[in-house]
C-alpha cells in the first residue's frame, strides 16, 4: 500500500559524439508495482545543442506508483538516439539506472553504451550510419549475461529525479 | 643603527625574559634532569669563558658586558626555582650603551670558544652516527606519541637559541629538556609567528637543525646523559660553524684561523663480518627445511585429516613448498598454536581462484550469441511515426513470416444438398472412418497381442527354466491373465465397432440406392463396391472354434477364481454371523433375566445393533451359460466362420444424371448451387489480412482454392482465424462460419507442414424452395415425415499453416522463448546457469544431468542447496512444480496482499482517473486517506459496469429511448476505442506553434500597413491567436455574444382588439407563397396610434445558467449593438479538446418585450409618484449549441427567431414602407430575425477529425476515383465542401450515394393529405424535424462524422444534419420529387447537409432539422454556400463562380456548372444501397405517450417551475390549464399556424378577467432536460407579481416510430382589477 511518486525530468545528455539527440525512456517495475497515474514511457524531442556539449531535453517524468512490496523497484531504461542531417535516426546508447530509493531530489547520471558489432558493422556505421541494435530491448534492464556483447561507451544521460515515498514506514521500511 | 643589530637586540631582550619565565616553570618538573645537566655545566662554561676572554683581549668592555650575560645564564641555570634576578633591566641599559658591532663580535667570539671546547670534548668518545640512528628513531616515535606538544614547544625554544647564537646555546639546551610550556609563556605559535615574521630567511634553517636536535634531546632524557649530550653538542657545533662563517662574512675584518675549529678524523668503517655478526643477533632467518609435524601441533596430539573423515575442506590455494616451509618456520618462532590446523598444516581458506576464466574468450562471439543479446544492424532510416514508441516492444524485432496455405473447402452439409447428397456425405464420412480404422487395424493388433499373451501364459505354466521361483511365476502368470482379460475386452469392442461400421456403410448405401431409384436421377457420382474376399471355410471355422474355446476356458477360470474368492468371503462372513448369533443368544438369555429385574430397560436393547444378515453362499458357475454368452458375443461382433470378408470400396465412378432428365426442382437446385460462390478471409489477430478469390461452388460441394498467403508479421500471433463467406448471386456475402486455426509449433516450417483439415459448422438457417434440404431445417427421408433430421451447414477446410524459411534457411519465427544453445565445455563445469541456461535451471532433470556431468563436489557447502534440490527432484518423491514462478519470494516480502491493494479506494480512484474513465476524468483532488473517500463515489461507475446490458428506465422516460441511449453509449465506446490509437497521431503543428518566418511579401504588406488609417471607417476583424486547450482553466474562456439588431419583431396588440382573422386551416404553398404578407397588415397598424411604442424588446442570453441581457430598445426593428460576455465552464474543468467537443450546453438567446404596468393603486397619488412594475414577455428565442460555436470559432449572421406559434397579445407589424418589389424577396420569410455575432474568447482550436484511412468494402478503383475527384475539386475551390465517401456507424468508408434511395415515409403521414403533395412534403419534413438532433461531435467526441443509415437513424432517434437530410431526401425521392442532398455551409450550423427539391418551376431548399423550407432566392435562407449536390446515383460538385444559393444555377445537367463524379469515362457502376429495402414503422403506443404527457413531463415541469420560484408561492390555475390542454392538439394538427386568433378569442371568452401572457412551445422529444431548459429560458417563472397564477399544459403527439412531438403551453395569469 505504500506509494511512490517519481517526479523529475530527463535533463539531457552529455558526452555523445553525435549531436542531435533524443531519448526514449521507460520505467520498468516488478509485478508488485501498480502504476496509478502517469505515463510509463515516452520519448523526448530532438535537441541539437548550439552552445556547449550538453543536449537538453528537460523531459518531465511524473509517475505515481503503488506497491505491495519492495521487489522490482522501478528502474529507468533509456535509449539515446541521434538524428543525422538527413533526419535519419540511429542508436547512440542504451542506459539503465534504478530510480533512487531514498526520498528527496537526486541527480542521476546514467552512463550509456551501445553494441559495437563486427568490424563491418562498425565501418558501415561510420560511413552510412545506422548501427547494431539490440533485438530485445529488455536486455537493457534484464539480468541477462551481457558479457558476450561488445559495446562502446556512449555519453551520459543526466536525470533529476525527486522521490516521494509514502507509508513505507508503515511496513517497516525506513527511509 | 643597523637594522639587523636592532633586531638582534630585541631578540636577546625577549629571550632573557622568556628564558627566565620558562625556567621557573620548567624546573619544577624536571629539576632532577636539570641537576644532572648542571653537573656537566661548569666544566664547559669555564673554558668557554676563558677562550672568549683570551681570544679578544683588546676589548675592555667585553667582560663587563659578558659578565652579566654569562652570569645570568649560569645563575638561572644554577639557581633554584625561585630565582628572579633584577639583572635583565641592568643588562638592557648596558646593551644600549654598547655599539652593536662590538656586541656581535663578542658573540661570535663566544661561539667560537664554545665550539672549540665542545670539539675537544667530543673527540674522546667517537661514535658511529649511523649505527645510532635506528634506535633513535624508534624512541623518537615513541616520544612523539607521548608528548608531541613538548617537542613542539622545545622546537620553538630552539628557535630562540639559534638566533641568539652561541651565547644562548647552552641555556637553550637546558631549556630543551623542559618540555612543558608554562602558563604566561607566549604560546608556541605566537612565538613562532613572531620570529618567522621578522626573520624570514633564518627560521627555516634553524628549524631543520632543531629537528636533529630533538632526537638528541630526547636521548638525554632517556638517561643516556653523557654521550648524546656531547654528540648533540658536536653536531651543533658543526652547524654552528657554518653560521660562524656566515657571521664572518658579515663581520668583515675579523681575523681567525680555520684550524681552531677543525679536526681531521678517520673514516668510520665497520667490517662486514662484524655487521653480520651483529645482524645475526638481531635478525631471524627462517629455514627452508620442512618442519616436522609434531612441532606444529600441540604436544601429544596426533594430526587429524579432516578430508579423510569425510568433511569438506576445499581445495587449498597452491603455494610453493619452500615458501610454505619458510612460513611455517617463521610462524613456529612466533605463536605456533594459532596458525596450524588439526592436520598440521597452515590454516587456509579454499582456493578462491577459479581454474578457468569466468569471462570466456570472445573470439567466437559471432557464432554463439545468446538469442536475447542478439544485435541487428539497422540502417539509419527516417523516423517512422508509430502510435507507440515504447522501448520494450517498440522496435520491430524483424520480419517473420507465416505461410497459410488454403487448399480447399469441402462441405459436409450445405443448404443446397439434395437428399442424396446428404446420404452421400454420410457415406463418405463413414467410408473415411472405415479407411482410418482399417489402416490402424486395431482389432488385428489386439488379437495378436492376445495370442502372444496366451502363449506366454502357456510357457509360464510349463516352466522350462526351473531356476525361477514358483512365486515369481505365479505372479507373472496372474499379471498376464489380467492383461489377457483387458485385451480381450478391448478386442471385442473393436471388433464390434468394425462390424457395426461396415453394417452402417452398407445400410446407407442401400438407402442411397433406393433413393436414387425413387427419385429417378442421380446427383452424386458415389458408388460403393463391396469386394468379397473368399476365405478357407474349414480353417476359418477351426480358428473360430478354437478362439471360442480358449475364451470359454479363460472365462471359466476366471469365474472359478472369482467363485473361490467369494466362497472365502462367504465363509468368513458366515463365521462372523455365527459368532454373532451365539452372542445374541447369550444376550437374550441374560436379558431375560434382566427384564425380570428391570423391565423398563428392555425395549432399547434390540435396536442398538443391526442384525447381520445371514450370508448366502455364492453360486458356482455353469460352463454352458458361459459358452452361450461367449458365442452370442462372437456372433454379434465377429465375422461368422466361412463368411467372406467384405471390403467396401467407394469410388466416384457413377454418373450423374444430366440436367435435362431431372425434375424441375432438382434443376433449380443445381442452378442455385451454380450461383453460389465461396471465399475465405484470413484474420490474423482479429484483423483481416487477406482473402481468397471467390470460387464457385462445385456440384460436388467442393471448392478448390490452392492459395498460399504469406503473412509478414511482427509479433507472436495470438489468433488465426478463417472466415468462410458465401455469396449467392450478386447479393452481399454472408458469413457462414469462423474457423480457428492453431498456430503452428515453431518446428513446423514450410514444406514440412502437413495439410490438415479443420471442421466448421454454421448456425445458419436456410430454407430453400427447391430440392435442397436447407440447413437448420428439419427434413426426413421417410415418406411420412418421421425420423426427422436437422442438419447444419458444415464442412471442412483443408489448410496448412507453417512458418516460412528465410533466405539463409532460418525459420522466420518470432522469438517465443529463449532457446538453449550449446555452450563450450569449459563453461559447462563452471556455472549451472551459464551451461544450461536460465531456463534449464528450472528443469530438474537437466540440472541433475549437468551436476552429474560436471562432477560437482557434493560436499561443497556452496553446492548444498543445489545438491539438495537435485536429490529431491530426482528422487521423484517431492512435488516438482510444473509452473515457473517469475518472482519468487515475492509473496513473502509483500507488504500487503494483492486484494488489499486492490481494495484501496484511493488507488482505485487514482487509477480510474488516469484511465480517463468518464466518471472520474478530471476528478480533482483525490483524498489522501482511504477513509476520506466515500464509497458512493464508485457507485455510479459500478452500476454502469453492471448495467451495461441491463436497461432501466429511471433516467429516461420511455423505455425505447432508454434502449437507444444505451445503444448509443455502446456504439460510442466502441468507436472511441477504435479511434484511440488514431487520436494519438500528432503532427508537428499539433505540438509546436511556429510563428511564420516573415518573408518579403509579409514585410511588404506590413510596410503597406503603415500607411493605413489608424481607425478605418470600416474596420475588419483580424484573426486571433488560437489557444490550445491544455493551459486553460475555469474562467479563462468567455463566450462573447454581440447582439446587433433584430427585424420584424412582433408588436403588442391592445387586448381590447377583437379583430378576427378568417382562419385558414389548410393552405397550399402557393397561397402562402403569394399571399401571406398582406393579409394582416392593415388591421394591425390601424390599431396603434402613431408614436406609441409598439414593443420594447431586449435580449437575454443564457448559457450554463448564466444570464446576461441587453438594454431595452424600442420598436419592432430594434438595434442594440451590445456585447455580452458569458463565462464558460467546461464539464469537470476538463478543457481538453475531446471534452470541449462533447459539451452539450446550448446558448439560448431570448428576446423579451419589456412591459411596464402601472401598479399605482391609488389614483390620488398619480400626481406625485410613479409606481410601475416591469414585466417581460417572451417573444422568441434562438438556440445555438455550444459545439457549433466551438467548431465554427465564430458565428456571424442573421437568424430567424424561433417564435411560438401563438403569441398572445402580439402580432407581426407589417411595415408599410416596404414596397411591392421587395415583397417577393421576403415572401417566404415571415418571421422575426436577429443579427448576432458570437465567438469564444480566446479562440479555441477545434479538434481535428481523425486523419486516418478506414477500412472499406468499396471497390478499390472507386476509392481511387473519389480521392482523385476530391483532390481536383479541392484544387479549384478549396473552400467548397466536397464529399464522396463517408464513414458508417461501424467505422467503414462508404460511398455517399449508397445512402440515397427512395424510402417510404410512414403511411399515416401520406394519408393525411392524399391529394396534396406539397402538404405531404411539409408534413414529412416536419416528421423528420421531430427526430431529435444530436450532433456527432457530441456523441462521438469529435472523432469523426459518422453517417448512420435511415433505419439506424430512426432506431436511434438521434442524429445530426446529415442523417436528417438523408432521411428527408429519401422520403422526397419516394414521393416522386427530384431531390438532392446539398452539402454546404449554413448558419449557424457550419458545414451541413440540406435538401434541395425541384418543384415544377423553382427550387426549394429544406432545412431538415427544422423542417422549414426556403425558396432559392430567399435572402434569409440559412444555407449560405453550396459545395456539392448528391443524388442517388451521382455527385455534382459546384464549379460555378459563386456558391451562394441565390446566385447559382441548380441545373445539374450543365457540365460547365456542375462537375459530376460519374461521367462517361467512369460510368455509374450500379452501387447497391446501404439503406434497407423498406422502412418499417411501429405505431407508437398512445397510452405510453399519454402517460408520459400527463404524469411525467407535466408533473416534472410543474415541480421545476416551483423550484425556480423558491421565494414565492406558485399557484396553478386549473381552469386555465384545462383550457390550454384542449387547445394544444389543435396546434399540433395545424402545425402551429394561424390559430392564434381563434385561440385568443376563446381564451378571452373563458378567462376574461385575467391578464394572460403565455405561449406554446414546440419541441421534438428526446429527453427531459431540453424541455426543462426551454421552459426555463422563456422566463415565465420570473414573474413575481404577488397574485400571479400559472398554467402549464403538455401535449404529446405520437408519430410512428416513437417520434414524439411535444407541446408545452406555459402561461402566467394575473387577475385584472
Amino acid at each position: 500500500m505504500a506509494e511512490v511518486h517519481v517526479i523529475g525530468q530527463i535533463m539531457g545528455a552529455t558526452g555523445f559524439s553525435e549531436s542531435s539527440l533524443f531519448c526514449k525512456w521507460g520505467v520498468h517495475t516488478g509485478a508488485a508495482w501498480k502504476l496509478l497515474s502517469g505515463i510509463r514511457e515516452g520519448q523526448t524531442q530532438v535537441d541539437t545543442p548550439q552552445v556547449g556539449d550538453m543536449a537538453y531535453w528537460s523531459h518531465p517524468i511524473d509517475l505515481h506508483f503503488a506497491t505491495k512490496g519492495l521487489q522490482g523497484w522501478p528502474r529507468l531504461h533509456l535509449q539515446v538516439w541521434s538524428q543525422d542531417s538527413f533526419g535519419r535516426c540511429q542508436l547512440a546508447g542504451y542506459g539503465f539506472c534504478y530510480v533512487p530509493s531514498s526520498p528527496g531530489t537526486h541527480q542521476l547520471a546514467c552512463p550509456t553504451w551501445r553494441p559495437l558489432g563486427s568490424w563491418r558493422e562498425q565501418l558501415a556505421r561510420a560511413f552510412v550510419g545506422g548501427g547494431p541494435q539490440l533485438l530485445h530491448g529488455d536486455t537493457i534492464y534484464s539480468g541477462a549475461d551481457r558479457y558476450r556483447l561488445h559495446t562502446a561507451a556512449g555519453g551520459t544521460v543526466h536525470l533529476e529525479i525527486g522521490l516521494l515515498l509514502r507509508h513505507f514506514d508503515r511496513y517497516g521500511v525506513e527511509c | 643603527m643597523n637594522p639587523r643589530e636592532e633586531k638582534v637586540k630585541i631578540i636577546t631582550e625577549e629571550f632573557i625574559e622568556n628564558d627566565e619565565d620558562a625556567n621557573v616553570g620548567k624546573r619544577k618538573k624536571n629539576s632532577k634532569v636539570q641537576r644532572q645537566l648542571r653537573k656537566k655545566q661548569p666544566p664547559t662554561t669555564g673554558p668557554d669563558k676563558m677562550v672568549s676572554e683570551e681570544s679578544h683581549p683588546g676589548n675592555q668592555q667585553e667582560p663587563a658586558q659578558d659578565e652579566p650575560q654569562t652570569r645570568l645564564l649560569s645563575v638561572t641555570a644554577r639557581r633554584g626555582p625561585c630565582s628572579l634576578p633584577p639583572i635583565p633591566s641592568a643588562s638592557r641599559t648596558g646593551f644600549a650603551e654598547f655599539s652593536m658591532r662590538e656586541r656581535m663580535r663578542e658573540k661570535l667570539q663566544a661561539a667560537r670558544s664554545k665550539a672549540e671546547s665542545a670539539l675537544l670534548q667530543e673527540i674522546p668518545t667517537p661514535r658511529p652516527r649511523r649505527l645510532r640512528s635506528p634506535p633513535v628513531k624508534e624512541l623518537e616515535t615513541e616520544f612523539g606519541t607521548e608528548s608531541g606538544k613538548e617537542v613542539g614547544s622545545t622546537q620553538q625554544e630552539d628557535d630562540f637559541q639559534s638566533y641568539s647564537r652561541v651565547k644562548f646555546h647552552v641555556s637553550a639546551r637546558k631549556i630543551k629538556s623542559k618540555p612543558q610550556v608554562p602558563p604566561g609563556f607566549p604560546s608556541a605559535e605566537e612565538a613562532y609567528n613572531f620570529f618567522t615574521f621578522t626573520f624570514d630567511p633564518e627560521p627555516e634553517e634553524a628549524g631543520e637543525k632543531l629537528k636533529h636536535q630533538d632526537g638528541t634531546d630526547q636521548e638525554e632524557e632517556e638517561g643516556e646523559e653523557e654521550p648524546p649530550a656531547q654528540e648533540g653538542a658536536n653536531r651543533m657545533d658543526e652547524e654552528e660553524l657554518l653560521h660562524g662563517k656566515d657571521a664572518e662574512d658579515f663581520l668583515l675584518g675579523l681575523d681567525h684561523t680555520a684550524d681552531e675549529f677543525l679536526a681531521v678524523r678517520r673514516a668510520d668503517y665497520e667490517s662486514a663480518h662484524v655487521r653480520l655478526q651483529r645482524e645475526k643477533e638481531m635478525l631471524f632467518i627462517p629455514s627452508r627445511l620442512t618442519v616436522p609435524t609434531y612441532k606444529k601441533l600441540p604436544e601429544n596430539v596426533q594430526p587429524r585429516f579432516l578430508e579423510d573423515e569425510g568433511l569438506y575442506i576445499g581445495e587449498r590455494p597452491e603455494v610453493a613448498r619452500t615458501n610454505q616451509n619458510i612460513m611455517e618456520n617463521r610462524l613456529l618462532m612466533q605463536e605456533p598454536v594459532r596458525w596450524f590446523g588439526d592436520d598440521g598444516r597452515i590454516l587456509a581458506l579454499p582456493n578462491p581462484i577459479k581454474p578457468f576464466p569466468s569471462r570466456p574468450p570472445v573470439l567466437t562471439q559471432e557464432q554463439s550469441i545468446k538469442a536475447e543479446l542478439e544485435t541487428l544492424y539497422k540502417k539509419a532510416v527516417n523516423y517512422v511515426h508509430r502510435s507507440q514508441h515504447m522501448i520494450g516492444s517498440g522496435d520491430p524485432s524483424g520480419n517473420f513470416q507465416l505461410d497459410i496455405d488454403i487448399s480447399g473447402l469441402i462441405f459436409t452439409h450445405h443448404p443446397c444438398f439434395s437428399r442424396e447428397h446428404v446420404l452421400a456425405a454420410k457415406l463418405a464420412q463413414l467410408y473415411d472412418q472405415y479407411l482410418a480404422r482399417h489402416q490402424r487395424n486395431k482389432a488385428k493388433f489386439l488379437t495378436d497381442k492376445l495370442q502372444a499373451l496366451r502363449n506366454a501364459v502357456q510357457t509360464g505354466l510349463n516352466p522350462e527354466k526351473p531356476h525361477q521361483s514358483l512365486d515369481m511365476i505365479q505372479k507373472t502368470i496372474n499379471e498376464y491373465k489380467s492383461e489377457i482379460r483387458q485385451t480381450r475386452k478391448l478386442r471385442d469392442a473393436e471388433q464390434e465397432r468394425d462390424r457395426t461400421l461396415l453394417k452402417t456403410i452398407i445400410k446407407v448405401w442401400k438407402e442411397m440406392k433406393s433413393l436414387r431409384e425413387f427419385q429417378r436421377f442421380t446427383n452424386t457420382p458415389l458408388k460403393l463396391v463391396l469386394r468379397k474376399e473368399k476365405v478357407d471355410q474349414k480353417a476359418d471355422e477351426e480358428a473360430y472354434e478354437a478362439e471360442i474355446q480358449a475364451e470359454i476356458s479363460e472365462l471359466l477360470e476366471e469365474h472359478t477364481e472369482e467363485y473361490e474368492q467369494k466362497m472365502e468371503e462367504y465363509r468368513t462372513s458366515y463365521q462372523q454371523w455365527k459368532a454373532w448369533k451365539k452372542a445374541q443368544r447369550a444376550k437374550k438369555k441374560k436379558k431375560k433375566q434382566a427384564t425380570e429385574e428391570h423391565p423398563e430397560e428392555e425395549t432399547e436393547e434390540p435396536y442398538a445393533e443391526e442384525d447381520p444378515v445371514k450370508p448366502t453362499p455364492p453360486e458356482p458357475t455353469d460352463r454352458a451359460v458361459i459358452e452361450q454368452q461367449v458365442r452370442e458375443r462372437a456372433a454379434r461382433s465377429r465375422r461368422r466362420p466361412g463368411e467372406p470378408t467384405l471390403l467396401p470400396e467407394l469410388s466416384l465412378a457413377g454418373s450423374v444424371t444430366p440436367n435435362d432428365q431431372c425434375p424441375r426442382a432438382e434443376v433449380w437446385r443445381r442452378e442455385d448451387v451454380k450461383r453460389r460462390s465461396v471465399h475465405l478471409k484470413v484474420l490474423f489477430n482479429n484483423k483481416q489480412v487477406c482473402r481468397t478469390a471467390s470460387r464457385q461452388l462445385g456440384t460436388d460441394f467442393r471448392v478448390h482454392f490452392g492459395q498460399i498467403f504469406n503473412l509478414q508479421i511482427f509479433n507472436w500471433p495470438e489468433s488465426l482465424t478463417l472466415q468462410i463467406y458465401e455469396t449467392v448471386g450478386h447479393s452481399s456475402s454472408i458469413l457462414l462460419a469462423e474457423v480457428f486455426l492453431p498456430i503452428p509449433e515453431t518446428t513446423v516450417v514450410t514444406g514440412r507442414a502437413p495439410i490438415e483439415e479443420v471442421e466448421f459448422s454454421s448456425n445458419q438457417h436456410a430454407t430453400l424452395d427447391h430440392e435442397g434440404v436447407g440447413s437448420g431445417v428439419p427434413f426426413s427421408f421417410e415418406a411420412d415425415g418421421s425420423n426427422q433430421l436437422i442438419l447444419m451447414t458444415s464442412g471442412k477446410v483443408s489448410h496448412s499453416v507453417a512458418w516460412a524459411i528465410g533466405e539463409n534457411g532460418i525459420p522466420l519465427i518470432p522469438p517465443l522463448s529463449q532457446q538453449n544453445i550449446g555452450f563450450r565445455s569449459a563453461l559447462k563445469r563452471a556455472d549451472a546457469i551459464s551451461s544450461i541456461g536460465t531456463s534449464g535451471v528450472t528443469d530438474m532433470k537437466k540440472l541433475a544431468k549437468w551436476a552429474a556431468e560436471s562432477k560437482l563436489d557434493p560436499n561443497d557447502p556452496n553446492n548444498a542447496p543445489l545438491m539438495q534440490l537435485i536429490s529431491v527432484a530426482t528422487s521423484g518423491e517431492s512435488y516438482v512444480p510444473d509452473f515457473f514462478r517469475l518472482e519468487q519470494l515475492q509473496q513473502e516480502f509483500n507488504f500487503v496482499s494483492e486484494e488489499e491493494l486492490n481494495r484501496s479506494k484511493r488507488f482505485r480512484l487514482l487509477h480510474l482517473r488516469s484511465q480517463h474513465v468518464p466518471e472520474f476524468r478530471n476528478y480533482k483532488q483525490i483524498p489522501v486517506y482511504d477513509r476520506e473517500i466515500m464509497e458512493k463515489v464508485f457507485q455510479d461507475y459500478e452500476k454502469r459496469l453492471q448495467d451495461r446490458n441491463v436497461i432501466e428506465t429511471k433516467d429516461h422516460i420511455d423505455t425505447h429511448r432508454a434502449v437507444v441511449a444505451k445503444y448509443l453509449q455502446q456504439v460510442r465506446e466502441s468507436v472511441i476505442n477504435r479511434f484511440l490509437i488514431a487520436k494519438q497521431h500528432f503532427l508537428l503543428a499539433d505540438l509546436v506553434v511556429e510563428e511564420e518566418v516573415p518573408n518579403i511579401s509579409i514585410l511588404g504588406l506590413n510596410l503597406f500597413k503603415l500607411a493605413e488609417q489608424k481607425r478605418p471607417l470600416r474596420p475588419r476583424r483580424k484573426g486571433r491567436k488560437k489557444v490550445t486547450a491544455q493551459n486553460l482553466s475555469d474562467g479563462d474562456i468567455k463566450l462573447l455574444v454581440n447582439i446587433i439588431r433584430a427585424y420584424d419583431l412582433p408588436v403588442r396588440k391592445p387586448t381590447a382588439s377583437k379583430s378576427q382573422q378568417p382562419s385558414r386551416s389548410s393552405r397550399t404553398f402557393r397561397e402562402k407563397h403569394a399571399a401571406s404578407p398582406d393579409t394582416r397588415s392593415p388591421t394591425h397598424s390601424a390599431d396603434y396610434p402613431l408614436g406609441q411604442v409598439l414593443v420594447r424588446p431586449f435580449v437575454e442570453v443564457s448559457f450554463q445558467r448564466t444570464i446576461c441581457h441587453t438594454t431595452t430598445a424600442e420598436g419592432p426593428n430594434p438595434s442594440w449593438n451590445e456585447e455580452l460576455e458569458l463565462p464558460f465552464r467546461a464539464p469537470n474543468g476538463d478543457y481538453s479538446t475531446a471534452s470541449l467537443q462533447s459539451v452539450k450546453d446550448v446558448v439560448f438567446i431570448n428576446i423579451f418585450d419589456e412591459v411596464l404596468y402601472d401598479v399605482l393603486e391609488d389614483d390620488r397619488e398619480r400626481g406625485n409618484g410613479i409606481h410601475t412594475r416591469i414585466e417581460r414577455h417572451w417573444l422568441g428565442c434562438v438556440k445555438i449549441p455550444f459545439s457549433t460555436i466551438y467548431f465554427q470559432a465564430r458565428i456571424d449572421g442573421t437568424f430567424k427567431i424561433d417564435t411560438p406559434p401563438v403569441l398572445l397579445g402580439y402580432s407581426k407589424e407589417q411595415n408599410m414602407i416596404i414596397e411591392r418589389d421587395f415583397d417577393s424577396v421576403r415572401s417566404l420569410s415571415e418571421g422575426s430575425y436577429i443579427t448576432l455575432f458570437i465567438t469564444i474568447e480566446p479562440q479555441l482550436v477545434p479538434g481535428e477529425s481523425v486523419r486516418e484511412k478506414f477500412d472499406s468494402q468499396e471497390d478499390e478503383k472507386l476509392l481511387q476515383a473519389t480521392e482523385k475527384f476530391q483532390a481536383e475539386c479541392a484544387l479549384k475551390f478549396p473552400k467548397r465542401q466536397c464529399l464522396t465517401t463517408v464513414i458508417d456507424i461501424s467505422g467503414k468508408t462508404v460511398f455517399i450515394t449508397r445512402y440515397l434511395k427512395p424510402l417510404n415515409p410512414p403511411q399515416e403521414l401520406l394519408n393525411v393529405y392524399p391529394n396534396n403533395p406539397q402538404a405531404t412534403a411539409e408534413l414529412v419534413a416536419r416528421y423528420v424535424s421531430l427526430i431529435p438532433f444530436l450532433p456527432d461531435t457530441v456523441s462521438f467526441a469529435g472523432l469523426c462524422d459518422l453517417w448512420s443509415t435511415s433505419d439506424q437513424f430512426l432506431d436511434l432517434l438521434a442524429g445530426d444534419e446529415e442523417e436528417h437530410a438523408v432521411l428527408l431526401c429519401n422520403y422526397f425521392l419516394f414521393l416522386g420529387k427530384k431531390a438532392w442532398l446539398v452539402m454546404g455551409n449554413a448558419i449557424p450550423e457550419g458545414p451541413t447537409a440540406y435538401v434541395v427539391t425541384w418543384e415544377k418551376s423553382h427550387y426549394l431548399i429544406w432545412n431538415p432539422c427544422s423542417g422549414h423550407f426556403y425558396g432559392q432566392f430567399d435572402t434569409f435562407c440559412p444555407l449560405k454556400n453550396v459545395g456539392c449536390l448528391i443524388g442517388p446515383d451521382n455527385i455534382w460538385f459546384n464549379i460555378q463562380q459563386y456558391d451562394s444559393p441565390l446566385r447559382i444555377n441548380f441545373d445539374i445537367t450543365k457540365p460547365k456548372l456542375w462537375k459530376s463524379f460519374f461521367s462517361r469515362s467512369l460510368p455509374y457502376p450500379g452501387l447497391s444501397s446501404v439503406q434497407p429495402e423498406e422502412l418499417i414503422y411501429q405505431h407508437t403506443d398512445k397510452a405510453v405517450a399519454a402517460e408520459l404527457q400527463d404524469s411525467r413531463i407535466e408533473k416534472i415541469l410543474k415541480e421545476k417551475i416551483m423550484d425556480w420560484r423558491p421565494r414565492h408561492l406558485t399557484r396553478w390555475n386549473r381552469y386555465c390549464t384545462s383550457t390550454l390542454r384542449h387547445f394544444l392538439p389543435l396546434l399540433e394538427s395545424s402545425q402551429g399556424e394561424d390559430v392564434e386568433d381563434d385561440h385568443r378569442a376563446e381564451l378571452l371568452k373563458q378567462l376574461g378577467d385575467y391578464r394572460f401572457s403565455g405561449f406554446p412551445l414546440h419541441m421534438p422529444y428526446s429527453e427531459m432536460k431540453p424541455l426543462i431548459d426551454a421552459v426555463y429560458s422563456t422566463g415565465v417563472h420570473n414573474i413575481d407579481v404577488p397574485n400571479v397564477e400559472f398554467a402549464l399544459a403538455v401535449y404529446i403527439h405520437p408519430y410512428p416510430k416513437n417520434v414524439l412531438s411535444v407541446w408545452i403551453y406555459v402561461a402566467s395569469l394575473i387577475r385584472n382589477r
